[in-house]
């Protein structure tokens, strides 16, 4: 450690430019993998939500209802299916309309059809499953969010490969800006490199001070770049609260672990921590090691 | 063809072995052309000839800077020539090397830097602090050893690299005009240091000090042209 400090404040500017252009970097990555998490969550809500809803007719007996339902079932396209009978559809109605007797007034059960809503398992099955529900007999109204499915769909597609466009470059640029903010610190030491070849060292003798060192800015700025970031989260607190009223949890799959990301908690925070830490330590160090490679050709 | 460190304990008759070895750079000029020599376990050696003969691309040779174009070389029973050669750091632990600009860590203070050459092969701290300091005290710098470069004269830095080459066991000690920065004085001391080591290491130094190549009276490569013109066993040499 006291190697390491020596080091950067023989090399202060190197040293600081480097930090910063890892800090940069890191706080990116940060926000959009913290993003992506979200929007994930987000997806993964959606598609619980009910997708497809199809109104049979009033005189289709429950029998026929079931036929269809059991088909879709037996498919393995879909998640769940609810049944609200005509009752049940009253009993909704009742509620919703609690109070405004007058609206009661006027509807009966018998008015009231019959249906079914569909959770599908994805949401590029909706279209397929509304399709199907609309060849059958007795239907009467096929209800399904297409565009918004459609547009979700297409707008999700596009964030994840703008994502992954934008990560690998700033991946990239971080590495390439790195290796050169080193190889300038390391230039001025190339006669001590060559020194340490001449008499024997090993090439993990002379890359370990240069890797450390790197190891530690990297550790260093994403522990800064994590917390800015969690200080402007718990700024905006508040106002995500409001954003995602009714939404009561947010859960991402990570490896069949399923981690909840909304409520804010300790474990996603530390997962973010933890992630955000190694990958900040592997660019520095890559970094170095590219650059250390250059010197160590004696 | 001889692989690795294959003698155990027996000393060694020959500790170097060129033959037939040329050296021709990719531009065409030929730095070394058809030499063979032998330098014996705990010679002292002086490699003379104007700049441009060959000395420096010897040395290098045997550190294994450079490779040569044709022949074999043998360096302590390390045949570096060989196309699986792969124990450059093994040889490098067993030659101390010596510049004429000292390459000495101008960060790290006089003990530091001789301890390094101890570090890079993994040596005990206990026992680098011993040797460093019998070192220092073999140069004349026992009192200087937490001074940094900084404060010391070119004579003394080039003891320093000289302490720094004979830590750790080193069987050959290899020197790149060692006193061509220096005054004739100092230059003297330094020779001295080295006359310490006679019979006790293999000593090879590139030089084309006159003076002190004659006092010696020691076996002289004289080179010319990429070519040794004249071996002899206790020799002279001029200009």
């Amino acid at each position: 450690m006291r190697d390491i400090w020596t080091s950067i404040r023989r090399t202060p500017y190197q040293s600081f430019s480097a930090f910063l252009i890892l800090f940069f970097t890191l706080f990116l990555t940060l926000i959009l993998f913290v993003s992506l998490t979200f929007l994930y969550g987000t997806l993964n809500y959606l598609e619980t939500k009910p997708q497809v809803t199809v109104y049979f007719q009033n005189k289709t007996p429950e029998n026929q209802i079931f036929k269809v339902r059991d088909e879709l079932m037996s498919s393995g396209k879909v998640l769940n299916i609810k049944y609200i009978s005509k009752n049940d559809a009253f009993n909704i109605y009742k509620q919703l309309n609690k109070d405004n007797p007058l609206l009661l007034e006027m509807v009966s059960a018998d008015i009231l059809p019959p249906s079914l809503e569909i959770y599908a398992k994805k949401p590029i099955y909706l279209p397929e499953i509304a399709e199907y529900l609309k060849k059958q007999g007795d239907i009467d109204e096929v209800q399904y969010e297409k565009d918004i499915i459609d547009k979700l769909l297409v707008l999700t597609n596009t964030i994840r490969m703008s994502a992954l466009i934008f990560f690998s470059y700033l991946i990239l640029m971080s590495i390439v800006v790195l290796t050169t903010m080193i190889l300038f610190k390391i230039a001025l030491k190339e006669s001590e490199i060559t020194l340490l070849k001449l008499i024997g060292a090993t090439n993990f003798y002379i890359r370990k001070p240069y890797v450390l060192e790197s190891l530690f800015l990297g550790i260093a700025a994403s522990t800064l770049s994590f917390s800015i970031f969690s200080f402007i989260v718990l700024y905006f607190n508040q106002f995500l609260q409001s954003y995602f009223k009714g939404i009561t949890t947010l859960s991402v799959d990570i490896f069949n672990y399923q981690l909840t990301i909304w409520p804010l908690n300790y474990i996603f925070f530390t997962i973010v921590f933890v992630s955000i830490s190694i990958f900040g330590a592997v660019i520095a160090s890559v970094a170095s090691y590219i650059a250390t490679n250059k010197y160590l050709k004696v | 063809m001889v692989d690795g460190r294959g003698t155990g304990g027996n000393r060694k008759i020959k500790m170097i072995n060129f033959d037939k070895v040329t050296k021709k750079f990719p531009l065409g000029n030929t730095a070394l052309s058809d030499i063979s020599f032998e330098i014996d376990d705990n010679q002292f050696v002086f490699l003379v000839g104007q700049s441009g003969a060959g000395k420096t691309t010897i040395l290098k040779m045997i550190t294994q800077e450079i490779k040569p174009t044709s022949g074999s070389i043998i360096v302590d029973d390390f045949d570096v020539t060989d196309k699986n050669f792969s124990q450059k750091i093994d040889l490098r632990r067993k030659i101390g090397v010596i510049f004429q600009d000292f390459k000495v860590l101008v960060d790290k203070n006089i003990f530091e830097n001789v301890a390094v050459s101890l570090k890079v092969i993994g040596t005990d701290q206990s026992e680098i602090k011993t040797e460093v300091k019998r070192a220092l005290e073999l140069v004349g710098l026992s009192k200087k050893e937490f001074v940094f470069p900084v404060q010391l004269s070119a004579g003394e830095l080039q003891r320093v690299a000289i302490a720094r080459a004979i830590v750790g066991n080193r069987d050959i000690i290899i020197a790149d005009e060692p006193t061509g920065n220096l005054d004739p004085k100092t230059a003297w001391d330094i020779m001295k240091i080295f006359k310490k080591l006679e019979g006790k290491r293999t000593v090879i130094i590139a030089t084309h000090n006159t003076d002190i190549v004659n006092s010696f009276q020691k076996r002289v490569l004289v080179l010319k042209e990429g070519k040794i013109i004249k071996d002899q066993r206790k020799g002279g040499y001029e200009l």
